[in-house]
């Protein structure tokens, strides 16, 4: 009896998994163009940018959060980076200006994004600012900052040395590929067999018990967004690095998009269930919808409509499975 | 426990973040601010002040629109400020409650929506403001007190004429339409129809939205790319998707077989077109139409002038190869 219901447990933690070779299969009998390895590796390509977003998403959602930022410092991140590659900074009072390396861009990128999500923990967890108002403000703030910096206008040509980040290939599959592959590697270690990864599951399963069972609730949950701040940065620097510019619209609505995948992978909005490879087939279902779309030359008013009804459809098939069990 | 160190360090950050955005601005000092002091009080004896209202400031070409529009402005001894609508109709209300209320004189205004926007251009005229629209137009023809407007068909009617000239009367294409809720978007695709359809022999093998960006330009090209071997064009709505386009092909290494055809005029297409990557553009001029508004919006405060034509056409002209030692970012070579 008990095997039994292991069994379909098993099962149903692959619902996902499911809807993704269902809608590859569906893809691939309409279009003959759709089951290549160009066109598999144009795909997985394009959710690279996603992955980085939604692993950090799938942190903060399993912790019981949620973060609202993560397109706006995608943006700044990849502007800091673009502008700091571009010209040097001056530095009036010492009388000298500072050109940073590709290298250093990079790290001031990755702080940047680090800081930003550290200050959204902060926020949260010293000033009690509920998860959704505090990342909302930040959404704001770094989109203006992004502006600020930029000045309304993409930063572009930014070399070589950067562009090896977004469009090459190694070992036979693109960098960002390989970025995305590596960072979800490390995560699901990290989630699945480290300390911290098994707190942030307490925590979001039941803060007050986890909190009782002497859990430093509050250095979690900041941990948990400085992660995901970090890697927004990584996903803006990817893109940056694809499109060879700086974009300050970049990112307008990619927590949607990254939420959106979160979810369809099977994690549970209200935190403590879930998992990072989930939500990597999540984004794999909307690579999928979005290539196979294009493909297919479905007109754009419809690609809504579709897009829209694959979310709550994947969702659905996830709540009817909960309540069942 | 540790709460103590937690909030000099939250300072410390955020002294360290300000620190590098300000230096890092502090490179290209531009004026962000407002008013000249002197000179403020003019002919009419009442300050001349004048909001300058923007669709959107997320897009290089708007910018450049809205801050020509203030500046010049400035120069002329106006006040003037700039006000973004974040291409919401609701936003662009709001700006214009703001702006009647606290008792601005002008409004050069660049709407965000053809109907949508007209009853925010009634309320000013019912307060007395004068409306000089830019760009876009507005459907009503006794709100505004004068449009400027380019002119988004004739110019891809143009374009399309060239189009068929390079690509020739045999071959398929791309069209990447901009965001399918905007009448800019229909305008420049239904001009560059009137003219290509008009040949058999060029078919369209695909017509997708790219909203105007850059990356999503990019992803759509990559995924048309997987379904088409030979293509002879790209058509895209604006300059942006252009460059977007461009990237793709060039990943591909279809570069220097796909022409790519943009709109608007911006600064990297223009170069881009000089080292024959993007074939042509449709250059509008943001910097004309804008400083002809703002200088309208001064003889109606400053001298009185009232009898300005309901809607006044700016040029639009092509940017090819052969004549692009003609053109720079958003204008001609001065």
């Amino acid at each position: 009896m008990s095997d039994k219901l292991t069994i379909w447990q098993h099962a149903s933690r692959l619902q996902p998994l499911l809807v993704l070779i269902l809608m590859i299969v569906a893809m691939s009998l309409l279009s003959d163009r759709f089951l290549t390895a160009a066109n598999g590796w144009n795909i997985m390509r394009q959710i690279s940018v996603n992955v980085c977003l939604s692993i950090g998403m799938t942190m903060v959602i399993l912790s019981g959060g949620i973060d609202l930022s993560v397109g706006s410092v995608l943006a700044l991140a990849g502007a800091i980076t673009a502008g700091l590659i571009k010209s040097a900074v001056p530095m009036p009072w010492l009388g000298v200006e500072l050109q940073f390396t590709t290298w250093g861009a990079i790290v001031c990128g990755l702080i940047v994004g680090w800081f930003l999500g550290w200050f959204n923990g902060q926020m949260i967890t010293r000033l009690k600012i509920p998860p959704f108002v505090a990342t909302l403000g930040m959404l704001s703030i770094a989109r203006g900052l992004t502006m600020l910096w930029t000045k309304g206008f993409p930063i572009t040509g930014l070399g070589e040395g950067f562009a090896i980040l977004g469009t090459r290939t190694a070992l036979g599959a693109p960098t960002p590929v390989w970025i995305a592959a590596g960072l979800v590697g490390l995560f699901v270690v990290i989630t699945k067999k480290t300390r911290l990864g098994r707190s942030i599951y307490a925590v979001g399963g039941n803060e007050q018990t986890a909190r009782l069972s002497g859990l430093n609730v509050n250095r979690i949950k900041v941990i948990v967004y400085s992660l995901a701040g970090v890697l927004s940065a990584v996903a803006g620097l990817i893109m940056t690095s694809r499109l060879d510019s700086a974009q300050p619209n970049a990112g307008m609505g990619y927590e949607l998009d990254s939420i959106a995948a979160v979810v369809i992978g099977g994690t549970s909005l209200s935190g403590g269930r879930g998992s990072v490879l989930g939500t990597v087939i999540g984004c794999l279902i909307i690579g999928v919808l979005n290539s196979g779309l294009v493909l297919l030359d479905v007109s754009p008013f419809w690609q809504q409509v579709v897009k829209g009804s694959v979310i709550l459809v994947a969702v659905a098939i996830d709540r009817m499975r909960e309540s069942g069990e | 426990m540790n709460r103590m160190p937690v909030f000099p360090r939250v300072i410390a950050s955020i002294a360290v973040l300000l620190l590098v955005v300000t230096s890092g601005c502090g490179g290209n000092t531009s004026n962000t601010g407002t008013s000249p002091k002197s000179e403020n009080l003019g002919t009419g004896n009442k300050p001349r002040r004048v909001a300058v209202i923007i669709s959107t400031l997320n897009n290089p070409w708007f910018v450049v629109l809205g801050e020509t529009a203030r500046d010049r402005a400035i120069e002329l001894g106006d006040e003037a400020t700039l006000f973004d609508s974040q291409n919401d109709t609701a936003k662009e209300a709001a700006h214009f409650d703001n702006v009647i209320a606290a008792g601005y004189t002008a409004i050069i205004f660049n709407p965000t929506d053809a109907d949508g926007s007209i009853a925010n251009v009634k309320r000013a005229k019912e307060a007395g403001i004068p409306v000089f629209c830019i760009d876009r137009e507005i459907n009503s023809t006794d709100a505004a007190t004068a449009q400027l407007l380019s002119d988004n068909y004739s110019g891809c009617v143009e374009l399309g004429k060239y189009f068929v000239e390079s690509v020739g009367e045999e071959g398929s294409y791309v069209e990447l339409l901009g965001l399918v809720g905007d009448n800019n978007t229909w305008n420049r695709s239904k001009g560059f129809h009137s003219v290509v359809d008009r040949y058999p022999g060029l078919k369209m093998v695909a017509q997708q939205s790219a909203d105007f960006d850059r990356n999503k330009a990019m992803e759509v090209m990559e995924s048309i790319l997987q379904s088409q071997d030979d293509l002879d064009a790209v058509f895209c709505g604006n300059d942006a998707m252009a460059m977007g386009a461009y990237q793709a092909l060039l990943a591909a290494g279809k570069a220097d077989q796909v022409r790519v055809f943009g709109y608007d005029g911006s600064d990297d297409v223009v170069t881009s077109i000089s080292q024959g990557k993007i074939a042509a553009t449709v250059m509008q001029y943001p910097k004309v139409m804008a400083r002809t508004a703002a200088e309208y919006a001064h003889e109606y405060l400053a001298n009185g002038k009232r009898d300005f034509e309901q809607k006044i056409p700016v040029n639009v002209d092509l940017v090819t190869r052969e004549n692009i030692g003609d053109f720079t970012g958003f204008g001609r070579k001065e």
